[in-house]
């Protein structure tokens, strides 16, 4: 289906700090209402107008619009209809347009994740806003005070008078206008507080309401990024360096006989081949790549280096992160400890692995530059294209479409090919779509950073917990620069360093895992960051980029954490589950513990089983357990695994999840969502890491980067805990993933013996363990 | 200029012969069901229906297409509705597989999920009533790859073909 060109027209520039003194308080007085429209304003939509947001139609429907794009989660389509129809006393079926992420058609921007505690505050008080001033409209037709009045299926009664709110704004001109704040990188922010629905009155909010984007995509209706077609379009590929640190020595020449219409372009060092067809593009590309020359360049440690390259960079230069309640001065408790574990944990390199490769189409003209593409975060991508070009914000236009799931890796901006596109565009004066191959995919883009841990534990003579100390180490995330930009020596943001720029990323490392066993309250948690590796070493300064994926950072330190409390549990001769509750004092760590004991018919022993073994043909079994406070959520898991010992093959055959998120918003959403991560999670724990040597990257396809395939599911079994009480949405289900590698290692340990503090669960990494003393 | 049949239709295309088909349906006939995913035949976005078997587009020469019946997500109504004698032009219901995909929100972000009705569809056209192993081991080890999903939809893809049987049995 072909898109047409955005609108082109020069629109009054206004900065966005006019803007923001231009909205005052929602004025709800009637006289107050005048004529004004939710229009571009250079190339902007005004979000201090309340209609930027939510638009009541005089049909009585609605249009919502949100910065935020879908990437699978399907919160924008399900929890936000429903939070706006609960709201407003609607039906679910009224709120029927939702625009998502076009930079030139929401308000708020901001990135796609946190949708619900991040993003559904906007959504909440845009409609409650929209609520009053429909009463005050109500009041007004019906002359009644607007006490009286409640809105039911989008009307308003009184004594056998009824009025749509459709009928309320049809052929009216109003000017709502709201306080927003800008929140640089999470965009706009709605202040104030209007009121809002009592949980206890909530409809809508706990239904298990379809996901309206699921029947397009089902139906083969839905436009994809993919299909985005312009006219006078051409396709690209890109012939990538030798190696992540090659400069062009020379390009080879398009094979003109082979290949007629076929061209290459080369900008420094971007090299890539176009063509009106897509098929040419891509063979052309094949035989330029073989005929171009690059410098060698040998930067990178290799899998086998790895962690000793990574114990061995510089952490000094960043900033040590302390956690919340660390104390100084837990040593003496930890070197008097009746018992101490002492231990590092590595996580490796892994990839987001969209199932479809990055790819964009841009159309360059003079005077605005439009991207199509699928990215978590529009506004941050028309910040960076603009950066590149040299334009101000106003000439560019980012436009959003459904595609595969990124994972975090385009929440700072980019995916990949985007910036490429533009730089393509502009040199050939057409559009241009740059279509990244499997291949690139796996060896150019961003991945989630290794890390390692290392932590003490120290246990009284009866077993309890009395300190506990770790040391998180993970080189920078959020390398947002613009590969293509970079390649061709073009303006784009530093790599993360220790002292960014304005926009850029630092090396800061986090503690993004909360402590959740505040029964023991002599801790020490401490995150410490360095420079992306190979990054120095690579003329082209990129080495391994690092982007967040899933659960970013808290994947890393979570893995480390809940395998040494299954460790210190085993130490203390007690069972890891009963252990955690013991040592836990907030209700809905307990609450969660001890819904997923009862779901998976937990029998408290200590591990390892008494029948483990970590030899012969016969198959072991174990169980592990492991949980996690994230984004207001609370989780937890127990996988049980099977093992054969002389083949080192890992197989889990269960996997019981419990999730307290407070309001449970869309049940069935939230238990495919929860399912989704999980089985994300069970794949990164049994198979995936990224695998290098000195030169870059050598996994090219999915055989060299292998995810889980159904034949390995388990059977998984969801627990939602509805907890309206809290009042607050929790975090969807994004730290579904973080669950299944330490609960996997810690029943490996159950049915063996033996601990493994590093995954993959691959019988290469498992056999040296069992084989060991 | 070759003709080829898809989605019940004589369909003439421009194309060189040596073009993967999934290029010639997405590009030269805008039929965008079939998704791009490796090229490398190990994934399944791009999977339609050649005759009855659930064959890799992204690898298949457009040559090797002509002469057989290529169905897409798109001729999926068609498709049920000849098969069951009924008219198959204009608007037919959506094929079971689909209607039962909707009923148990199986997608996530959706992009892997044309490949995994169209291998639905082969394995339910071959085994009406399959149990689960046979599910997995259709969507696992029966064609050129597992078909992947990174999004971690298996478990719902499992129940919706089983309902999808349920529908297809009441006819
Ligand atoms: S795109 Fe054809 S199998 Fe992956
Ligand atoms: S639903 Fe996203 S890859 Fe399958």
């Amino acid at each position: 289906m072909p898109v047409p060109p955005a609108d082109s027209a020069r629109l009054p520039v206004l900065t966005r700090r006019k803007l923001l003194q231009g909205g005052g308080v929602l004025m709800v007085g009637v006289a107050l209402y005048r004529l004004q429209t939710a229009g571009p304003v250079g190339r902007s939509l005004n979000p201090a107008m309340l209609n930027s947001w939510i638009e009541i139609r005089p049909d009585n429907t609605v249009l919502l619009r949100t910065g935020n794009s879908d990437f699978g989660q399907g919160t924008v389509f399900t929890a936000y209809r429903q939070i706006v129809a609960e709201e407003l006393n609607m039906s679910i079926e009224a709120i029927t347009t939702i625009v998502t992420g076009d930079t030139d058609r929401t308000p708020d921007g901001g990135g796609s994740y946190g949708f619900l505690e991040a993003g559904s505050p906007n959504v909440r008080k845009a409609a409650a806003y929209t609520y009053q001033a429909l009463l005050d409209l109500g009041a007004e037709r019906l002359g009644v005070p607007r006490e009286k009045l409640v809105g039911e299926d989008g009307a308003f009664s009184v004594g056998g008078r009824r009025v749509t709110y459709g009928d309320l704004v049809k052929g009216r001109d109003l000017t709502l206008t709201i306080s927003v704040q800008e929140r640089w990188p999470a965009g706009m922010r709605i202040v104030g507080d209007p009121p809002t629905k009592p949980v206890s009155q909530y409809k809508i909010i706990g239904k298990s309401i379809d996901n309206s984007a699921i029947k397009s995509k089902v139906s083969a209706t839905e436009q994809w990024v993919t299909d985005v077609r312009l006219p006078e379009m051409w396709h690209a590929r890109i012939v990538r360096p030798a190696t992540l640190g090659s400069k062009l020595v020379s390009a080879g020449a398009v094979d003109s006989k082979a290949f007629p219409t076929a061209r290459i372009v080369v900008k420094g060092d971007l090299v890539a081949v176009v063509s009106p067809d897509e098929w040419e593009a891509s063979q052309a590309a094949l035989q330029v790549t073989g005929d171009t020359k690059w410098t060698e360049w040998q930067g990178l440690p290799t899998n086998a280096g790895l962690y000793e390259t990574l114990r061995k960079a510089d952490w000094a230069s960043t900033p040590v992160q302390q956690g919340k309640n660390s104390k100084e001065g837990i040593r003496p408790l930890l070197d008097g400890a009746a018992r101490t574990l002492k231990a590092t944990y590595q996580v490796p390199y892994m990839k987001h692995a969209p199932i479809g490769p990055t790819m964009a189409v841009a159309d360059v003209r003079d005077d605005v530059t439009t991207v199509y593409t699928h990215t978590q975060n529009a506004q941050m991508l028309r910040r960076q294209i603009a950066q590149m070009l040299g334009v101000g914000l106003d000439e560019v236009v980012i436009r959003t479409f459904a595609g595969p799931g990124h994972y975090g890796r385009s929440n700072g901006g980019n995916a990949g090919a985007e910036d490429e596109a533009v730089i393509l565009s502009k040199e050939l004066g057409r559009p241009v779509r740059v279509q990244w191959t499997r291949a690139e995919d796996m060896q150019w883009s961003t991945q989630s950073p290794a890390a390692f841990s290392d932590i003490e534990i120290g246990l009284d003579a009866k077993g309890r917990m009395i300190a506990f100390q770790v040391d998180h180490h993970m080189p920078a995330m959020n390398d947002n620069r613009l590969i293509g930009a970079v390649l061709a020596g073009l303006p784009t943001l530093p790599p993360p360093t220790e002292k960014p720029p304005v926009y850029g990323k630092s090396t800061l490392n986090l503690l993004w895992d909360r402590w959740t066993y505040e029964g023991t309250t002599e801790i020490m948690e401490r995150a410490h960051g360095t420079r992306q590796i190979g990054q120095d070493a690579s003329p082209l300064a990129i080495g391994l980029r690092d982007h967040s994926m899933r659960s970013p950072g808290q994947f890393q330190q979570n893995f480390a954490r809940e395998l040494a409390i299954s460790e210190a549990a085993a130490l203390a001769g007690a069972d890891p589950l009963e252990f955690r509750i013991r040592h836990a004092t907030d209700p809905r760590v307990v609450g969660v513990l001890e819904a997923v004991r009862d779901a998976s018919g937990w029998q408290p022993r200590p591990s390892p089983a008494p029948d483990h073994a970590s030899d012969g043909e016969r198959p072991v079994r174990g169980r592990g357990v492991s949980m996690l406070y994230r984004l207001d959520s609370y989780w937890a898991s127990v996988c049980e695994v099977s093992l054969v010992p002389s083949t080192g093959v890992v197989t889990v055959e269960r996997c019981v999840v419990a999730v307290d998120p407070g309001i449970v918003i869309n049940p069935k959403q939230l238990q495919r969502q929860v399912e989704g991560g999980v089985t994300m999670g069970l794949s990164q724990a049994l198979k995936e890491e990224v695998m290098f040597d000195q030169s870059g990257v050598t996994a090219t396809d999915w055989a060299g980067y292998p995810i889980l395939t159904m034949a390995e599911m388990p059977e998984i079994k969801v627990v939602l805990l509805n907890r309206p009480e809290v009042g607050c949405y929790g975090g969807g289900s994004e730290g579904g993933n973080v669950l299944a590698a330490p609960a996997i290692a810690a029943a490996i340990h159950d049915a063996t013996g033996k601990i493994l503090r590093r995954f993959p669960f691959t019988p290469a990494n498992v056999l040296p363990v069992l084989g060991s003393g | 200029m070759v003709t080829i049949v898809v989605n019940g239709a004589e369909t003439p295309v421009k194309s060189s012969p040596d073009t993967p088909l999934l290029h010639v349906l997405r590009n030269e006939l805008g039929l965008t069901g079939p998704q791009f995913g490796c090229g490398l035949a190990q994934c399944g976005a791009c999977s339609v229906l050649l005759g009855d078997e659930e064959v890799r587009s992204c690898v298949l020469p457009l040559a090797e297409a002509v002469g057989k019946a290529i169905t897409t997500l798109e001729g999926l109504p068609g498709r049920w509705a000849r098969s069951r004698g009924a008219p198959s032009h204009g608007e037919s219901p959506l094929h079971p597989v689909q209607q039962a995909w909707i009923e148990e929100q199986t997608p996530l972000c959706g992009f892997c999920q044309s490949g995994m009705m169209i291998k639905a569809t082969e394995l339910l056209e071959h085994t009406p009533e399959p149990t689960t192993a046979q599910i997995k081991e259709a969507f696992t080890t029966s064609g050129p790859s597992p078909h992947l999903c990174r999004c971690g939809s298996y478990t719902a893809i499992i129940e919706a073909v089983h309902r999808a049987s349920a529908i297809m049995r009441e006819g």
